[in-house]
């Protein structure tokens, strides 16, 4: 520990992703003394940006929601004075989801977006305005009643048309990794209200700006960030954890830890098989990882002048078919799966482009890496952007492997564990009951995913920590 | 299972979920007022309770659900018809 205080911190933190700076946040403004370590040599796990060639892109999230008055990201950055830190922007529409047919915008104003698909599909009538209503409602009872059910099923009990059903569907391959019909329709309620009815917000300057000012204010209440620390295990005595190992650095006691890494590291690597037990070891060994992403990053010249709207995700599909569109996402059949989602940025200097891929291997990537580039490249051209391709002057990707290796989040997933109905709300996957002083935040509880699922997680780790406190 | 363990699990339960101590929580506790429980933690604690008693709530048993005393109230009544059924 050599110059460091040797005082034990009340709480270390593994994982400077935006559950762990949130969490962090709260516990060192409440006075307690409070330790983050990070792997990475920048904070924010998935909510980075990086620079190549005078370009800036995000990583991986290209905005956030749950932004309105009332919502958690809304208080969240209040709370912790970060919103005086940060220039918020949002585009108008947020989204908009393209099929063969139909173009459906998501505006800033919700009531115009449903006066918009009420016009589209008349024969639905109120049932859309309900349907939103329900989504954006956070009343406990309602989504209560959505814990066994599928999106898809919740879909049925409001719509009758198809196609409506399939274009609501779509966006949750590439914002939860599934289908409708597999997704949790908590999960789905939750996905679709943060990332389509209130979503797009975007931190001027790129995600980094975020995690960094995320970052800065823990540091100035007094937390201490460690960048660039592997955390090699958490030290458990008579069930009770007494601090972590951190690679280089040795022991660093603390009252409290809370993982906010993947999972199985957590249970797997730093605990270990015997601290965890054999029935919650096999437990955690057979539940389902969520999909990864393919992301393209690309710079663009000068002349690029899009007639889309800078700053909008766009979800694009080919066809209405999920079941098929499931099918190709796992075999990283491009063609076949239809779809991606593309948002040019708000300068119009890069564009991002992700699809939900699978994780198959290291060797698997290096060697298709660049056809899946191309192939993404080419269906933008052809469906949404024309002759947009010439204009590009740097282009790079992310695998799934790639976000394996920055986040070490198993098999690059994208969202925690798989959204599904039998894998929401796990006992024991917050805190333990086993371990003492062990809480797990960020999208590996289940409970939330995307910035503001992860923040509320972080947000709401630390004030079980704090009651427990008595602060 | 008497009245009273299932009370205790169900304290244990809402004091793991919500991070109030267990000796804070009592049958007239309410979830949303007392324990500052939102959408999120309904669920934690509908599913916690079904995994752990092995029975399944209704969904239009829920709305009904806001104290200690009235989860421990269903909790009796479902446990009771799975002794009947079998």
């Amino acid at each position: 520990m050599g110059e460091y205080d040797k005082k034990p911190y009340d709480a270390v933190i593994i994982g400077a992703g935006i559950g762990g700076l949130i969490c962090g946040c709260y516990l060192a403004k409440s006075g307690l003394k409070v330790l983050i370590a990070e792997q990475h040599y920048k904070p924010g796990g998935y909510c980075t940006s990086f620079k190549r060639q005078g370009f800036t892109f995000d990583a991986a999230p290209h905005c956030f929601g749950s932004y309105r008055e009332g919502g958690v990201m809304r208080k969240i950055l209040k709370d912790l004075e970060v919103d005086k830190k940060l220039t918020i922007i949002r585009p108008d529409p947020s989204d908009i989801l393209i099929t063969p047919d139909y173009k459906i915008s998501f505006w800033n104003d919700l009531e115009k977006t449903i006066n918009e698909l009420q016009a589209v599909f008349p024969e639905e009538g109120n049932k859309i305005k309900n349907f939103f209503y329900l989504l954006i409602d956070s009343d406990p009872n309602s989504f209560s009643r959505m814990r066994n059910l599928t999106f898809k099923e919740l879909l049925d009990q409001y719509f009758t048309n198809d196609k409506l059903k399939a274009i609501l569907s779509f966006p949750f391959f590439g914002i939860g990794g599934l289908p409708s019909f597999l997704i949790s329709a908590f999960m789905g309620a939750k996905l679709f209200s943060e990332f389509l009815l209130d979503g797009g917000y975007y931190p001027e300057g790129g995600m980094q700006v975020l995690s960094d000012a995320l970052a800065e204010r823990f540091k100035e209440f007094g937390g201490e960030l460690r960048l660039s620390s592997l955390v090699k295990k958490i030290r458990v005595r008579d069930n009770k954890v007494t601090g972590i190992v951190i690679e280089n650095d040795g022991f660093v006691p603390s009252r409290y830890v809370i993982s906010n890494c993947d999972a199985r590291q957590t249970f797997f690597k730093l605990l270990g098989r015997k601290k965890v037990g054999k029935e919650f070891y096999e437990k955690i060994k057979n539940m389902i990882p969520s999909m990864s992403t393919f992301i393209s990053y690309l710079g663009m010249d000068e002349y690029f002048k899009p007639f889309q709207n800078p700053g909008t995700t766009l979800y694009f599909s080919s066809h209405y078919n999920l079941d098929k569109a499931y099918q190709a996402m796992h075999a990283g059949d491009i063609e076949g799966y239809g779809g991606y989602a593309l948002r040019i940025s708000h300068d119009k200097s890069t564009i991002y482009a992700g699809i939900p891929a699978p994780y198959k291997n290291k060797r698997y990537w290096i060697n298709n890496k660049h056809k899946f580039l191309e192939s993404l490249i080419d269906r933008i051209e052809k469906y949404t952007i024309p002759n947009f391709s010439k204009h590009i002057i740097y282009k790079e990707a992310a695998t799934p492997y790639t976000l394996y290796r920055y986040t070490l989040n198993y098999r690059g997933a994208s969202f925690g564990w798989a959204g599904i109905p039998s894998q929401f709300a796990v006992p024991n996957l917050r805190k333990p009951s086993f371990i003492q002083g062990l809480y797990l935040a960020g999208h590996w509880t289940t409970l939330g995913v995307g910035i503001s699922g992860t923040a509320y997680v972080g947000y709401d780790t630390a004030k079980m920590l704090l009651r427990k406190e008595k602060i | 299972m008497s009245e009273n363990s299932v009370e205790k699990e169900i304290i244990s339960i809402a004091s793991d979920v919500s991070g109030f101590d267990p000796e804070e929580i009592t049958l007239e506790t309410n979830f949303y007022k007392d324990l500052e429980v939102d959408s999120i933690k309904a669920i934690e604690i509908t599913v916690a309770i079904e995994k752990k008693f092995k029975i399944s709530v209704r969904d239009e048993d829920v709305p009904n659900i806001t104290t200690v005393s009235q989860a421990v109230e269903l909790v009796t009544k479902l446990l009771k018809e799975k002794g009947t059924n079998g």
